[in-house]
């Protein structure tokens, strides 16, 4: 990964975090260069690009897309791509904030509460249901 | 990657399938902390698989299922 891919994806991230959506290509400059940029971030997985067109998918930890895992943090609302991720905005941010989701398996509303890094509610548990060797196989489904 | 209320829910969840790895939500929140909190640094680089792995490793993470390709 080169510089100049390096500042693409900063500037990618920057308007992401400052708008709170996702640019387009056009957006960023030159629509080709653009793109062909984030395809090699994609390869790289510092971005994701949907699988049937250009556009952002994830920011990792931020999902571009509505996901079960709604992040209010920084004064604004964001969605993770898994439980891990949600975590990971609090973090990437350095804000304290709230998670809000729900059971996969009885649907019951789980909310979390990130103070300094930690979780007001530690019964909770997280599974993680694909080995690591396997995440980017598939990184939508991991 | 999903959180639940207990191993209840996660078992009843998992419907029968090969189950994968469950942590506490706190050594969770101690692995995001520690995997994104760089992520929107200006000068942010991709961490090495050795970095990750480091990463995993001290969080006690040291399984097979936790090891990176």
């Amino acid at each position: 990964m080169d510089g100049t891919d390096l500042e693409l994806r900063r500037r990618t991230y920057g308007f992401f975090v400052e708008n709170g959506w996702a640019p387009s290509a056009a957006e960023l400059g030159d629509r080709d260069s653009v793109l062909a940029g984030w395809r090699r971030l994609h390869a790289e997985h510092a971005v994701v690009l949907n699988a049937d067109s250009d556009e952002l998918r994830m920011l990792n930890p931020f999902s571009v897309v509505p996901t079960a895992y709604r992040v209010q943090a920084g004064g604004r609302w964001w969605y993770g791509n898994c439980a891990w991720d949600a975590f990971g905005i609090c973090a990437a941010l350095h804000e304290d904030g709230r998670i809000a989701t729900s059971c996969p398996d009885c649907g019951e509303p789980l909310t979390v509460e990130v103070r300094d890094g930690r979780p007001d509610d530690e019964s909770l548990l997280f599974h993680c249901l694909v080995p690591a060797a396997q995440w980017w196989d598939d990184i939508v489904f991991t | 990657m999903n959180l639940f209320r207990s191993e209840e829910h996660i078992a009843r969840w998992l419907g029968g399938r090969d189950p994968g790895a469950t942590i506490s939500v706190t050594k969770l929140s101690e692995l995001a902390n520690a995997w994104w909190d760089d992520r929107l640094a200006a000068d942010w680089v991709p961490h090495t698989r050795e970095q990750n792995m480091a990463i995993l490793e001290r969080l006690g993470l040291t399984s097979e299922f936790w090891r990176l390709p």
